[in-house]
């Protein structure tokens, strides 16, 4: 039986304080109260409802005004939060959550086991979050209210995702008073009450959402500011300009062009952080031909160096990534790195094996008449980090080196969502940012995963999945997942990872405490936040 | 009052239509509604048959179709399924923003093309005002926007970036939008006034003691504005596709960010409100443009 204690608690408020080990720039000086900042982001939230957040870029928005019963700290693992302690049963078929006592929601109502049943309940109504009851709620039985302060998870099988759910803000806690009366509840806004450190008062669709302090929060203290203000600047020039400017004072997302000239700024500073989750990676599907041919696959990998298409589209702020699992995970098998790719001769060599021997006039290999093309086809609202153009690197990189022809399509999503339904892809490119990067394999590497693109139906492969899911062992965990990534990054080149994404803030030297979340690696929220003078 | 009738007739019939073939074109793309509503989340046959049922997706398309037709009838324009809020709201909320923008444009584009047009007659003036015309017309307007952001907001200050904060935050837009409005103005009038200068009503003013200047302004000009006021119609058509950039560059909210997420997410209850829309302003303006021909031309007034 696990025991956390209190004492993690403060722990964890430490950290989340000080964001990224207390990265204090120069100037800061020691945190103080009061003023208001404006903050540059790069992505309008499609709803301010915490229950059906979607969007990584939306996370320091959500913990402004929600919190959890459990949150991450620094090593990927999570710590009470809204709880007190849990224990988890032998059996791993239940959590039980003690209940801080004294919290209220920003509407008054009381924080109690109650309160956490009711958005449970509201989570499982019939078409209000299908995915999240179809993936991260799939093994939940029922949420049993012990006493007025003690709330017990109840499981269908052991699952110890759960735990990451709790800690997620899909699983952050709002006001079942709220719940009730919301106009719109699935946008969410100012008529949804949370228990955190700033209340959403004022939300300007396409162009900003506005926060002021909570007097009344119940933590150690109240956040620092009196007031936020983020605005959505979507053009990364944009951004930067309001920065050097002054208009803003803090940015995220700068882009790889930017950062030397904030870098060389004296009045600001440049700080970047590693995303959790799985680097972004293309997925190779292994069903049709020419990838279900493993020499074929690993051709593809060796036929690019990774390090020069990198350098050259992301001038060197890129961090090249050996594994599907991000290199911030504690799953993250190390012993991947320079195993592969960046080897012509190889690619060439396993080719010519693979019986794609001849080539013709445009200098692409053939076999049987028929040119060795492999397509990746690209979602373009999804595109990011200049993907489109990192794709025509590869393009150029794969058909100099080795004679294949990757063919890049940026299409519309409904053209997208065709070509994978349809099995007419050979490439799928994706990163996804998970906080407990195993949610993230189960739907990628499983054979009934949701986005399982490489169509891989591999039995060892699932149980490893399953497996890994199921213990509460964290060593156990790490293990299972380091053979998961021997077969399929190693023996099986299933995939070609490239980099580890990552987010850049880009902030005024007055401002003080930003940083990047524990574990999850995206910018903070701004509880810790505050303006030197 | 037939005429009119006739009028509000027809409108209807635009209305109509532009609603259908926008309906039938999104129903032609490729990717069906559930594809979209599920985007690069999970996907599982749960899931799909709970969205299914939430839109009511199985009823057959002629069905949805003409249930869609007799609610926007009623006012009821449906929800997003993006921002899972009546299309109404996310609408009404935006339409102030644009349409400030669309008309400070337009005026400021209008004024610059008069300007222009009356006062670089000199041979010397007009080569110059024709290459800054043409210039300006194929410069892409996001280029446009960066630049003037870049030297008056980044360099000097004098206005605010972003954001739908005043008169000082919306001249930088307005005037990005106005720039390929007045270079495409400023030919069609200056061509309409060399035209109305040669005919011979222009020696007819001469021959009476007119200064040029008032020949120009009182008579010529007149003419010349018929073949402009026939553009508004492909005025409002830039305005729209405008502010699709002008409001992602400033990022000002307004239509034209809802309009780009929508098509982009195939947000079809969006994307046919914004449609009808634009049609209803489309007919609002070519009524006004028949009434301004009234007004400046007398010969159409008396047939």
């Amino acid at each position: 039986m696990i025991r956390r204690t209190a004492a993690l608690v403060i722990l964890a408020l430490a950290l989340a304080a000080c964001g990224n080990g207390g990265d204090d720039p120069e100037g800061a000086g020691s945190p103080q109260d009061g003023g208001s900042l404006t903050w540059g982001v790069e992505t309008e939230p499609i709803t301010f409802n915490p229950h059906l957040y979607a969007q990584a870029k939306a996370r320091l928005l959500v913990w402004n005004t929600f919190e959890g019963l459990l949150t991450h700290d620094q090593r990927g693992g999570v710590v009470p939060w809204l709880a007190t302690g849990y224990e988890a049963a032998k059996d791993g078929l239940s959590y039980t959550f003690k209940l801080r006592e004294g919290v209220k929601f920003s509407d008054g109502t009381p924080l109690d086991a109650a309160a956490v049943k009711a958005n449970i309940d509201q989570i499982r109504r019939p078409g209000y979050n299908p995915a999240l009851l179809a993936v991260q709620l799939k093994n939940l039985k029922d949420v049993e209210v012990v006493d007025p302060l003690t709330v017990r998870y109840v499981l269908t099988r052991p699952d110890v995702l759960i735990l990451d759910f709790i800690a997620a803000p899909q699983g952050a806690l709002v006001s079942p008073a709220s719940l009730e009366t919301a106009k719109n509840l699935k946008a969410g806004g100012p008529d949804l009450a949370g228990t955190g450190p700033f209340l959403l008062d004022r939300y300007t669709a396409g162009q900003e959402v506005h926060f002021t302090r909570n007097p009344g929060y119940w933590g150690e203290r109240p956040a620092h500011l009196n007031e936020i203000t983020y605005r959505f600047l979507k053009e990364p020039s944009v951004r930067v300009g309001a920065l050097t400017s002054g208009q803003v004072q803090v940015i995220e997302g700068v882009p790889a062009t930017d950062q030397q000239l904030i870098e060389a700024d004296p009045r600001l500073s440049l700080t970047r952080g590693l995303n959790a989750g799985t680097a972004y990676t293309y997925y190779l599907n292994a069903s049709r031909a020419p990838f279900d041919d493993v020499r074929v696959r690993q051709a593809f990998r060796e036929a690019l160096d990774v390090d020069a298409v990198l350098n050259a589209v992301y001038r060197g702020t890129a961090t090249r990534a050996w594994s599907v699992v991000g290199p911030t995970s504690p799953f993250y098998d190390k012993s991947l790195e320079k195993t592969y790719s960046g080897d012509p001769a190889k690619a060439n060599s396993l080719l010519d094996r693979a019986g794609w021997t001849q080539r013709n006039a445009d200098g692409f290999r053939t076999k049987d008449g028929k040119r060795l093309t492999v397509r990746l086809v690209q979602s373009a609202p999804f595109v990011r980090d200049r993907r489109d153009v990192l794709a025509q690197a590869v393009q150029a990189a794969v058909k100099q080196s080795a004679g294949i022809d990757l063919e890049v399509s940026l299409v519309d999503q409904g053209t997208a969502t065709k070509a994978l339904e349809d099995n007419e892809y050979e490439v799928f490119d994706n990163s996804r940012l998970d906080t407990d990067t195993g949610v993230a394999l189960n739907l990628l590497l499983h054979s009934g995963g949701a986005i399982n693109r490489t169509r891989v139906k591999d039995p060892a492969q699932d149980k490893l999945l399953d497996d890994a899911q199921a213990t509460g062992d964290a060593t156990k965990r790490t293990e299972l997942y380091r053979q998961l990534q021997q077969r399929v990054v190693g023996e099986q080149a299933l995939v070609l990872p490239l980099y580890a994404p990552a987010d850049q803030i880009g902030a005024a030297r007055t401002v003080g405490g930003v940083g990047f979340e524990p574990t999850a690696g995206v910018p903070v929220s701004a509880y810790g936040i505050w303006l030197g003078k | 009052m037939r005429a009119v009738l006739r009028r509000a007739g027809s409108g209807l019939i635009v209305l109509w239509a532009a609603a259908t073939a926008a309906y039938l074109a999104l129903l032609a793309a490729p990717g069906d509604t559930v594809d979209s509503i599920i985007g690069d989340g999970a996907d599982t046959p749960l899931i799909r048959s709970q969205i299914i049922q939430e839109w009511g997706l199985d009823r057959p398309a002629v069905v949805q179709y003409l249930d869609y037709l007799w609610r926007a009838a009623h006012g009821d324009l449906g929800r997003s399924y993006l921002l899972q809020r009546p299309v109404r709201d996310v609408i009404g909320e935006q339409l102030t923003p644009t349409l400030e923008l669309a008309v400070a444009a337009a005026a400021l584009g209008v004024l610059i093309a008069l300007v222009l047009a009356v006062t670089t007659r000199r041979a010397w003036a007009r080569r110059t005002s024709s290459t800054t015309e043409l210039v300006l017309v194929s410069t892409p307007p996001f280029l446009i926007g960066i630049v003037l952001l870049s030297v008056f907001s980044f360099r000097f200050g004098w206005f605010p970036v972003s954001g739908d904060r005043g008169v000082a935050a919306l001249i930088l837009p307005a005037v990005t939008l106005a720039l390929p409005i007045a270079g495409v103005l400023t030919q069609v009038l200056r061509d309409g006034l060399d035209r109305a200068l040669s005919e011979p009503f222009a020696v007819t003013a001469r021959s009476r003691g007119l200064a040029e200047n008032a020949v120009l302004i009182r008579h010529a000009l007149r003419h010349a504005l018929l073949p402009a006021v026939t553009l508004t119609g492909w005025l409002f058509g830039v305005l729209l596709g405008g502010a699709v950039i002008v409001e992602q560059v400033f990022g000002r909210p307004g239509l034209g960010q809802v309009t780009l997420a929508a098509v982009n997410s195939k947000d079809m209850p969006v994307v046919l409100a914004v449609v009808v829309l634009s049609a209803f302003v489309y007919v609002l303006i070519n009524t006004l443009a028949d009434v301004v021909y009234l007004a400046i031309d007398p010969r159409l007034r008396r047939s």
